[in-house]
C-alpha cells in the first residue's frame, strides 16, 4: 500500500508542473497588455515601456515563467497589482466560502442522486425510472444562471423565505449562515444530482445481474439488505470518481453561482481578478486551484485503493 | 360592489397622486430623522482606496469615498458649488493660481487635524514621480501646491485653470482627502484601512462581502450625517441585485440602463424610488480619419446621419437612454442653440456615399459583452440600410484602451463622463497631438477654440466655444454620439435624501430613513 502511495504521489510532480505551465501560459497570453491596463488613459508609449520593464514584461516568457515558478517553490505567490494583497492572504480570505459551498453542494446532490438511483435501479425499466431518467435528463440542461435567478425569484422575492444574496461568515452566526448559503448551494446541486444519479443507477443494475447478488437473493436476504449492503458498495467505484471530479467541476460552477448570490468566494475573487487583469492573483489562484484539484483526484485514487482491493495490490 | 364604492376606488389612486404630489412640495419642511442604518447593493468589489495603489476609483468606490472622505467643494441640489472641506475660494486674473480657505477644526478619524499641510502632502504623493501614481494623469496641469498657512492652501498650473473648484467636487482619488499619519503608518495595509474626515468612518471590511461605515460622532456638520450606519455589499449580478432590493435585503442598489426591464419595473412599484439623474457626457464613437473609408468626410457624414437614435435606444433600453446630439448633454453648463447636429436622414447618407463612389466597408471594434454586441449589431443595422458593410470585431475590454491608443481601429467606442468641467476631457479627446485624440484629426481652428475655452472665465463665452467646437465636430463627423449618460440608482421609498448622481457617484452619505 505504502509503495502504492509513494508511486501515486511521484506521479503528482509533472502533473503539477505541467498545470504549473499551464497556468502560467493562459494568464500571459490572454489578450491586453498588462501595462496599458494599469496606466488606462495615460498610457504613452514612453509610460508603458518604463512600467514594462519595472514589472520585468520585456523579459522573454520563458525567464518569466522560470523566476516565477522559482519563486512559488518558496511559497511566494506573489501581490496583486491592485490591492496589495498576497495571493495566499486573498485565497485564505475566500477560500472557506468556497469550499462550504461545494461540500454542501455536494452533500445535497449525493442527498438526491443517490436514493434516486437506488430506487431506479431497483425497478430498472419501471414507470418510475422512465421518468426519473427523463427527468434527469431535464434537469442537466438547466444552465445554472437560470436555476439560481428562479430559485431567487421564487423563496426570496415571492415567499421571503430565504434571503437572495449575501453572508455571513460561520464562525459569526452559524444559523444565519446557512440560510445564505441554501440557495446558492442548492443550485449547484440541481446540475450535480442527475450526473450522480445516471451513473450510480447503471452500475447498480450491472451489479444487480451478478451472481453473488442471485446467490444472496437464493439465500433469502432481505431485497433491501441487498441492495444497500451487497450492490450499493461495489457499485459506488465510479461515483466516488465522479464525486471527485465534481469538486473541480463545482469550482468553475462556483464562477457563476458565487457571483450571482454575491458569496465572497474563489470563484469571484476569480472573475475580478479575469476582468482586472490582475494577473499576479489569477495565476496564483488558478495554480492553487488546479493543484487542489489534482490532489483530490490523487485522494480519489486512494479510496479507490480502498474500495476495490484489486487496485492496491496493483492488478486492476 | 354598489357603482358609488366602485366610482370612489377608481378615484383613490388620483387622490394618493395629489397627496404624494404635495408631499413632494412641502419636502423642504420634512424633518430629517437620524437613526437607523441602510444596506447599499453595488456593483463591483472594491479594491481599495490608496491612490497610489489603485490609481483611480470605480463607481463603487466612489460610494465609499462619498462617506468616508471630504473633498474640498461639494455641489449642491441645484448644480452649484458649495463649500465642504474649503470654505471660499479665489483666484489669480490669469486663473493659473487658486487659493482655498480651508474649514477650521476638521480632524481626520484618526484624530490628527486636517489643515493645509494634510492636503499638500496628499497632493504631493500622487504628485511624486516615483510614486508612478495612475491618478497622476489627471493633476498634470498643476505644479504644486503650497500651505501658506495652516488654513490657506494654494494650487499653482501650468495652463489656466478657470473652472478648478468644479472640478474637486467628484468623490476620485485625486479629490478626496486622506490622513498623512494613517498611511504613513499603515504604510500597504492602508489601502484597505482608509482614514478621511468623512461623515463615517470605516468599522469593517471583509473582501468581496461587505464594507461596514459608522456614523463619525465627531463630524464637522453638526447634525450630520443621519444614519448610524451604512453596509456596502458588492452584488455583481444585476437580476439578483434588484432581487435583494424586492426582498429587502438592499433598501438602495446602483443601476444602469442595460437593465432597463428592472428600472422599468421600479419605476411601477410604488414601493421603489427609481433616482435618475442626466449627467454631462455621453456614450461616444471615435473614428479613425487617417483609415479609409473613414479618411473622406462624405462617408463619416453619411454614416452618422444613417443612425435613428431613439429607435435605438428602444433597441438596446426599451427607450430609456436619452439621444445625444452634442458631446455636453443635458446635464452640462453647456446649452447650445446650434450644435451642428446633422440631421438623421439615411437619403441624405445614400446620396452623400453615392457621390463617394466606392463600395465603403470598415471594421468596428465592440467590447466582447451582451451590451457591447448589441451596440455593435444595431449599428450594423442601420449601416446596412444605406449601403454600408460593418464588420464587428469583438475585443475584451481591457484591450479596448490600448487598440485606441496605437490606433489600431476604424471606429471605436470610447466614454465622455459626466464631469463638472468639459475642458478636461474634451481638451484630451480632440486636441491635435493629445494622446487620446483618437479621431487623428488636426485642425487649427479647433485648437485654437479648445485653447481660447479654457482661458477664458465668462461662462457665455465659454458657452459659445463649446457649441462651436461642437458644430465643428459634427460636421467633420470625426466622433459621434448616440446617448447622453444617465445615472440611477433604485431605493426603498423609505429613503430620502440621497443626492443626485453627479459625477455617476451614487452618494447616500447625507440620506435618512422615513
Amino acid at each position: 500500500m505504502l509503495n502504492f502511495v509513494v508511486r501515486r504521489l511521484l506521479y503528482l510532480i509533472p502533473v503539477l508542473a505541467a498545470v504549473s505551465l499551464l497556468t502560467f501560459l493562459i494568464a500571459s497570453l490572454l489578450p491586453g497588455d498588462l501595462a496599458y491596463v494599469i496606466l488606462g488613459d495615460q498610457a504613452t508609449p514612453e509610460k508603458v515601456a518604463a512600467l514594462r520593464h519595472d514589472m520585468g514584461l520585456d523579459q522573454p516568457m520563458w525567464w518569466r515563467y522560470l523566476s516565477w515558478l522559482g519563486q512559488v517553490v518558496q511559497g511566494d505567490l506573489g501581490r496583486s497589482f491592485r490591492t496589495g494583497q498576497t495571493v495566499l492572504q486573498a485565497v485564505a480570505e475566500r477560500i472557506p466560502v468556497s469550499i462550504e459551498l461545494m461540500l454542501l453542494a455536494e452533500i445535497i446532490g449525493l442527498a438526491i442522486g443517490v436514493p434516486l438511483a437506488i430506487a431506479c435501479a431497483a425497478r430498472a425499466g419501471g414507470a418510475f425510472d422512465r421518468f426519473m431518467t427523463g427527468g434527469a435528463f431535464a434537469m442537466l440542461s438547466v444552465p445554472s444562471f437560470l436555476s439560481a435567478i428562479l430559485l431567487i425569484y421564487l423563496f426570496a422575492v415571492e415567499l421571503h423565505w430565504l434571503p437572495a444574496t449575501g453572508y455571513v461568515p460561520l464562525t459569526e452566526d452559524p444559523a444565519a449562515n446557512l440560510r445564505f448559503f441554501v440557495l446558492p448551494a442548492l443550485t449547484l446541486a440541481l446540475a450535480e444530482w442527475p450526473g450522480i444519479m445516471r451513473v450510480l443507477r447503471s452500475d447498480m443494475i450491472a451489479t444487480l445481474q451478478e451472481d453473488y447478488i442471485s446467490l444472496a437473493k437464493a439465500k433469502g436476504l432481505k431485497p433491501s439488505r441487498i441492495l444497500f449492503v451487497h450492490a450499493l458498495k461495489p457499485s459506488s467505484l465510479t461515483l466516488v470518481t465522479i464525486t471527485g471530479i465534481n469538486i473541480g467541476r463545482l469550482i468553475g460552477g462556483a464562477l457563476i453561482v458565487e457571483s450571482i448570490f454575491a458569496l465572497p468566494g474563489i470563484g469571484r475573487l476569480l472573475v475580478g481578478a479575469i476582468y482586472t487583469r490582475d494577473l499576479i492573483i489569477l495565476q496564483g489562484v488558478v495554480l492553487l486551484v488546479a493543484s487542489g484539484f489534482v490532489i483530490m483526484n490523487f485522494i480519489v485514487d486512494m479510496l479507490y485503493a480502498v474500495l476495490d482491493p484489486r487496485i492496491r495490490h496493483g492488478h486492476a | 360592489m354598489t357603482n358609488a364604492a366602485a366610482a370612489a376606488r377608481g378615484l383613490a389612486p388620483i387622490f394618493l397622486v395629489t397627496a404624494f404630489a404635495l408631499g413632494v412640495l412641502v419636502q423642504p419642511a420634512q424633518a430629517q430623522k437620524s437613526g437607523g442604518s441602510i444596506t447599499v447593493g453595488q456593483e463591483l468589489d472594491i479594491p481599495g482606496f490608496d491612490p497610489l495603489k489603485v490609481g483611480v476609483y470605480d463607481t463603487s468606490a466612489n460610494t465609499a469615498a462619498a462617506s468616508i472622505f471630504d473633498t474640498l467643494v461639494a455641489l449642491d441640489e441645484k448644480g452649484e458649488l458649495k463649500p465642504k472641506l474649503a470654505l471660499s475660494w479665489t483666484h489669480s486674473d490669469d486663473f493659473k493660481t487658486w487659493t482655498f480657505k480651508l474649514r477650521p477644526g476638521v480632524k481626520f478619524h484618526d484624530g490628527t487635524p486636517f489643515n493645509a499641510q494634510a492636503a499638500k502632502e496628499n497632493f504631493d504623493r500622487q504628485k511624486d514621480p516615483a510614486n508612478k501614481c495612475r491618478c497622476a494623469f489627471y493633476i498634470s496641469t498643476i505644479i504644486s501646491a503650497q500651505a501658506v498657512d495652516d488654513l490657506t492652501l494654494v494650487y499653482n498650473f501650468s495652463a489656466p485653470s478657470v473652472n478648478f473648484p468644479g472640478t474637486q467636487t467628484i468623490q476620485s482619488s485625486n479629490n478626496v482627502m486622506h490622513s498623512p499619519t494613517a498611511w504613513k503608518t499603515k504604510g500597504d495595509d492602508y489601502n484597505r484601512n482608509p482614514v478621511g474626515t468623512g461623515p463615517y468612518v470605516l468599522k469593517s471590511w471583509t473582501a468581496g462581502d461587505r464594507m461596514i461605515l459608522e456614523k463619525n460622532p465627531d463630524y464637522w456638520d453638526k447634525g450630520k450625517p443621519y444614519l448610524d450606519r451604512i453596509t456596502l455589499k458588492p452584488l455583481p449580478d444585476a437580476q439578483s441585485r434588484f432581487a435583494s432590493l424586492q426582498s429587502g435585503e438592499a433598501d438602495i442598489i446602483w443601476d444602469d440602463e442595460y437593465d432597463a426591464d428592472n428600472i422599468q419595473k421600479a419605476q411601477k412599484d410604488s414601493k421603489l424610488f427609481v433616482n435618475a439623474y442626466t449627467g454631462s457626457g455621453a456614450q461616444v464613437y471615435a473614428m479613425n480619419t487617417k483609415s479609409p473609408p473613414l479618411d473622406d468626410v462624405r462617408v463619416r457624414q453619411a454614416l452618422v446621419m444613417a443612425l435613428d437614435r431613439k429607435k435605438m435606444s428602444q433597441a438596446i433600453t426599451n427607450g430609456l437612454a436619452k439621444p445625444a446630439s452634442n458631446p455636453y448633454g443635458d446635464g452640462s453648463w453647456v446649452k447650445c442653440k446650434d450644435d451642428g447636429a446633422l440631421p438623421e436622414d439615411p437619403e441624405k447618407a445614400k446620396a452623400l456615399l453615392k457621390d463617394y463612389g466606392k463600395p465603403v466597408e470598415f471594421k468596428m471594434i465592440v467590447t466582447a459583452t451582451p451590451r457591447g454586441r448589441t451596440v455593435g449589431q444595431v449599428l450594423q443595422q442601420f449601416w446596412k440600410r444605406v449601403g454600408v458593410n460593418m464588420e464587428i470585431e469583438q475585443i475584451d475590454q481591457a484591450t479596448v484602451v490600448p487598440r485606441a491608443f496605437m490606433r489600431q481601429f476604424q471606429v471605436t467606442p470610447w466614454r465622455i463622463v459626466d464631469l463638472a468641467d468639459p475642458d478636461p476631457q474634451m481638451y484630451a479627446n480632440f486636441k491635435s497631438g493629445s494622446p487620446v485624440a483618437l479621431a487623428n484629426y488636426a485642425n487649427p481652428e479647433l485648437d485654437a477654440l479648445l485653447e481660447h475655452s479654457r482661458s477664458t472665465a465668462d461662462v457665455a463665452k465659454r458657452t459659445e466655444d463649446y457649441c462651436a467646437i461642437s458644430r465643428l465636430i459634427n460636421k467633420e463627423a470625426i466622433w459621434f454620439w448616440t446617448f447622453q449618460n444617465t445615472y440611477y440608482s433604485i431605493s426603498s421609498t423609505k429613503l430620502k435624501g440621497v443626492s443626485k448622481m453627479y459625477n455617476g457617484v451614487l452618494d447616500v452619505s447625507y440620506a435618512w430613513l422615513d
